[in-house]
């Protein structure tokens, strides 16, 4: 699959023919590869590739013979007619499973360009079926994070995103803001008929708009959990085994582990899935006085990592003294882990803590489960399935700082501060815009969606 | 066959979009005839007595600055004046006046027929003149033809007219005129598509049957302002009165509002919203317990008292029963009960930007046949209609407003360019650039077309562009002028306008406050106190759309881009690829001539208008 480079979409996607041809599935060797092709023309292509094919007997599929444009056979394949507008694209469509070798894959694509299709551009077809009203902005963005979401909670935000969830989100947020115009807007016209400005009225609707607007902001932080992994910092004071148990979660050898203590000066990142989730996971120098300078620096981007992280995992072994755990995390969840339990004698566990022991491997399914809890609690804080991401979190940042700074008392200026408002929010479902904007969203996307 | 004459153009009606039309085009030089049904009923308000409004009064301000009749009219034929929306910033101010009808119609009717080159002709006019597909000229009812290279139609509700008034329904083009049956089915068989719109007006009441002390009395405006820059001063002749209906009248409708013809299925045609009759009122809003009512004499000599707020077509006797129960009311003669009009209009898609038919050469719309309401959308589209049929017979560049630099231009692009259900009024709200469309700067933005026009005279231009001169000149030295909180200037500032301040900051920025004492300010600051009132305000007033003024600038800047790429006119949407069905449906259902007009298309996405413009820069290659 290639990704594509922004610059030159837009003209690559107006300028070309009109019907378009793709591989829809990954590159390299498979069992079967999916071919599309959409575009007013795609009777006529199928009609010369795959002259037996009937386009009427649509959304089913056909055992076919593809042909080239010399009329040698291809391959036996699967085809698919769709009809617009019941088809992704909203166009005539036509979906073939050819034998995953390249030669036929390629072949078959060469045979639909001898016959007048164009060689799709990166997101092409989603990007038709934004043009045909099949997908607003906001689920045709989803589509690409489907693709290539890797966790359960990736695929559900994605998925809930492309049902048009947040979509909806969205245009309630739009009704409220143009009921606050159509308000205004009413008082500055109608002002012979003796209607009054309700200021009241319209502040109340401003903060209706401004509570949907924070609701919809709470998620970032979700979104950005959900789609860029949720950080787990492991600090702890040198020699506590933060590596040992780091390996332990990651289940590979990924930091070096040894008795001396200060062996990690970096910070060592992993990915793993716990409760559906991306972790990344991350080792750091040990938290203590030192005077040799590559261990400061460690701790100074211990300190760092704890600081950015969403969760921390505390660790404190059982042989230290308890009176001495470091506050490093006093606005994150934070795991209280006592480590080298083994050592721990006849010490009682203390409450708030779990306990584990890498030698022993007890408590370690026990302190898998508290992480799984907590980063449960971390992406769904807000029990619903709505994350927003960044552009969105930019969009309705605006849209809140108009709507602060709007001016009542002058009621044609408070419009206008609405008027800014709303065109924040309908940027962000793509009624309003510019190419620039549309092209870095599809940028992201490969040849073939 | 009887020969008219031959002239430059022919005007048919002379209502307010008839006058302006052929006026303006009789001053621009050509030969114009405007026929109508009665001389009598030149420049007539069938409906309200009153002129200007808020978007209406906007409206007005541009074509007294571009030369137009009908602000200098109402200023002569006026007897309130009052400017509403006062208490907010000059964007919204709407002059209105209410006028006295006989006068008004008196004054148009001897301007017209002093004009030199204008030919007023009474008659009927019963179809067109056409050759090889192009009209070039009307036929009249007694036969006379009068052959033209452009004729406007500006008939009002006469096409195909229906008059309501309970369960009697005759025809009528107005009350007590006879409608225009023959010339409808003359546009439809040119290809016109019409439509079917509705309209009502309230009953008028005999002045001295009020109880005039349960009424309130609503005075003009201290000090009246005319509308136009011709008149220099008017003045206040009457007072209006207000009063509200009860709530029997609530049941009083309720109780007979089968027996409306809009709830009975009797009228088809779609009705403005804004403009609701008091059934509609009472239907749409249940929880409203009272309705404001405006008593507005509709002139000096008369006993006609016009019922503002009680449109209705409901049957006579439960019109007098609702009148009966409003207080100030009980004991009011009836002169004529209200009514509603069944009309044919023209849907506007079908002309250009110039009002032209796109199909139909040598033939123009303009005012209520278009579709819109009121006496100032009319004059506005007669005004541009006339003007545009000189310019394009001397085969000169057309005069296309932008609506981003005028209410005509709003009027003309929301009409041409988008679909309509009921009337079109103009509000304030339907311009994106509100804070730059002041009736405030009216003068500055289009006094100059008017003089390139011939209709404004130079030196009139010149004593206009002193003021907004000095106007700029007041807001820069405001804005540059910087204020150190030390004590000296606090107390000078306090003394000045009331107001403290403990930052550094511009007399501008201070101005923009709410808490500023602007009376005061007026008189103390020496860049204030040059000005006269209204300048006064006005430069307070834009001192406080700072910022989103510069946001319209640039907003306007990107449109006018866009206005530079012209659309081929043998463009085929259908053969573009990547546009979706519903744009290509609106691409060639309105034509857009630009680029500008195509992004404003209802249903036209980002994506769609970027097709468009990447099909444009290759040139047309394909064709």
């Amino acid at each position: 699959m290639e990704m594509a480079s922004s610059s030159g979409l837009s003209s690559a996607l107006v300028g070309g023919a009109d019907t378009i041809v793709a591989r829809s599935s990954p590159a390299g060797r498979g069992g079967l590869a999916l071919i599309r092709v959409s575009g007013r023309e795609t009777r006529a292509l199928a009609a010369a590739v795959i002259p037996e094919l009937d386009m009427d007997r649509g959304w089913r599929a056909s055992l076919v013979e593809l042909r080239s444009s010399g009329g040698e056979r291809i391959d036996r394949a699967v085809a698919i007619p769709y009809r617009n507008p019941r088809s992704y694209t909203g166009e005539d469509m036509l979906e073939v499973m050819v034998h995953g070798s390249p030669w036929i894959i390629r072949a078959t694509i060469e045979a639909f360009v001898a016959a007048g299709a164009r060689r799709a551009g990166p997101g092409e077809f989603t990007r038709r079926a934004v043009a045909n009203g099949k997908l607003d902005l906001v689920q045709a963005e989803a589509v690409n994070e489907l693709i290539s979401a890797e966790t359960a909670w990736q695929a559900r935000v994605a998925r809930a995103q492309i049902d048009g969830r947040l979509s909806r989100e969205f245009a309630e947020l739009q009704a409220t803001l143009v009921d606050l115009l159509a308000e205004i807007e009413g008082a500055l016209d109608f002002a012979q008929h003796d209607i009054p400005f309700d200021v009241e009225s319209a502040e109340k609707r401003r903060r209706r708009a401004l509570n949907q607007i924070g609701a919809l902001l709470a998620t970032a932080s979700r979104g950005r959990r959900i789609r860029d992994g949720v950080r787990v910092v492991i600090v702890g004071p040198p020699n506590s085994g933060k590596s040992t148990l780091f390996n332990l979660l990651v289940g590979q050898e990924r930091a070096i582990v040894s008795p001396h203590p200060g062996t990690t000066r970096d910070v060592v990142e992993a990915e793993l899935e716990v409760a559906g989730v991306r972790l990344i996971l991350k080792d750091t120098a040990g938290l203590g006085a030192t005077s040799d300078p590559v261990e400061r620096e460690g701790v100074r981007r211990a300190m760092g990592a704890a600081a950015d992280a969403d969760a921390v995992l505390l660790l404190w072994p059982a042989d230290g003294a308890r009176d001495a755990v470091p506050a490093a995390a006093e606005n994150q969840p934070t795991l209280r882990v006592r480590s080298k339990w083994d050592l721990a004698g006849a010490e009682e566990v203390p409450p708030g803590w779990t306990v584990v022991s890498c030698r022993t491997g007890e408590g370690v399914g026990g302190l898998r489960d508290a992480l799984s809890r907590m980063v449960e609690a971390e992406v769904a804080d807000l029990g619903g399935e709505i994350a927003i991401a960044e552009r969105h979190r930019r969009g309705l940042e605006v849209a809140a700082a108009e709507l602060e700074g709007a001016d009542f008392a002058l009621p044609e200026v408070g419009a206008e501060a609405v008027r800014g408002a709303l065109e924040a929010v309908r940027e962000l479902t793509g009624e309003v815009g510019t190419e620039d904007l549309l092209d870095r969203i599809f940028s992201e996307f490969c040849i073939g969606k | 066959m009887t020969v008219g004459g031959d002239f430059d153009l022919v005007v048919v009606g002379a209502g307010h979009a008839g006058c302006e039309a052929a006026g303006a085009a009789a001053r621009m030089g050509a030969r114009v005839a405007v026929v109508t049904l009665h001389k009598r009923t030149i420049a007539q308000m069938p409906c309200n007595p009153a002129m200007g409004g808020i978007g209406k009064g906007h409206l007005l301000a541009e074509v007294d600055a571009l030369g137009g009749f009908q602000g200098w009219a109402a200023d002569r034929a006026g007897i309130q004046f009052k400017t509403l929306n006062v208490s907010r910033g000059p964007a919204v101010w709407g002059p209105r006046a209410q006028c006295d009808k006989a006068r008004y119609s008196e004054i148009m009717r001897r301007v017209l027929s002093g004009l030199p080159r204008l030919t007023i002709v009474e008659g009927e006019v019963i179809g067109l003149l056409s050759d090889d597909g192009a009209v070039v000229g009307v036929r009249l009812a007694d036969g006379r033809r009068f052959r033209a290279r452009s004729t406007i139609l500006t008939t009002g509700t006469f096409l195909g007219g229906v008059l309501h008034s309970g369960d009697e329904r005759r025809p009528g083009g107005r009350f007590g005129e006879r409608p225009s049956i023959g010339l409808g089915a003359e546009l439809v068989g040119l290809g016109l598509v019409l439509r079917r719109f509705k309209t009502g007006t309230p009953p008028r009441l005999k002045r001295s049957s009020l109880d005039f002390d349960r009424l309130e009395v609503q005075h003009g405006d201290r000090e009246p302002r005319p509308f136009s820059w011709r008149s220099s001063s008017v003045r206040n002749r009457i007072s209006c009165w207000l009063t509200r209906t009860p709530e029997r009248v609530q049941t009083i409708i309720e109780e007979n509002i089968h027996r409306s013809p809009l709830f009975s299925g009797a009228i088809e045609g779609v009705g403005p919203r804004y403009c609701p009759s008091i059934e509609d009122k009472v239907v749409r809003f249940p929880h409203h317990r009272e309705h404001t009512v405006f008593l507005e004499p509709e002139g000096l000599a008369t006993e006609s008292v016009y019922v503002n707020g009680l449109s209705t077509s409901l049957p006579h006797d439960v019109q007098e029963a609702v009148v009966h129960a409003v207080p100030g009311l009980e004991a009011a003669e009836f002169l004529r009960h209200g009514y509603a009009v069944e009309y044919d209009m023209v849907a506007p898609g079908q002309v250009g930007m110039d009002l032209g038919c796109r199909d139909v050469p040598g033939l123009a719309l303009a005012g209520q046949v278009l579709g819109t309401s009121g006496y100032e959308e009319a004059a506005a589209l007669g005004f541009l209609a006339g003007a545009n049929a000189v310019l394009r017979g001397r085969g000169e560049d057309l005069f296309h407003p932008a609506r981003e630099d005028s209410y005509l231009g709003v009027l003309v692009d929301d009409l041409v360019n988008r679909d309509h259900v009921e009337p079109y009024r103009m509000f304030t709200s339907r311009a994106e650039h509100r804070l730059l469309l002041g009736v405030d700067s009216a003068r500055e933005r289009l006094m100059g077309q008017g003089v390139r026009l011939g209709l404004v005279r130079p030196a009139a231009f010149h004593v206009e562009q002193n003021r907004w001169n000095a106007r700029s000149r007041a807001k820069a030295m405001l804005e540059g002028m910087n204020l150190n909180p030390d004590r000296a200037t606090r107390e000078a500032v306090v003394q000045a306008c009331g107001i403290e301040f403990t930052s550094p900051a511009t007399w501008a920025q201070l101005l923009r406050r709410q808490d500023v004492d602007l009376d005061r300010a007026g008189r103390n600051i020496p860049e204030l106190s040059s000005l006269n009132d209204e300048d006064r305000r006005i430069v307070v007033g834009s001192l406080r759309y700072e910022g989103y003024l510069d946001r319209h600038r640039r907003e306007i800047e990107r449109v006018r881009r866009l206005r530079r790429v012209k659309l081929p006119g043998d463009l085929d949407p259908g053969a573009i690829p990547g546009l979706s069905r519903e744009v290509v449906e609106q691409l060639e259902r309105h034509r857009p001539v630009t680029l500008a007009d195509a992004e404003r298309l209802p249903g036209m996405t980002p994506a769609a208008t970027a097709i468009l413009a990447g099909r444009l820069a290759r040139g047309g290659a394909d064709s």
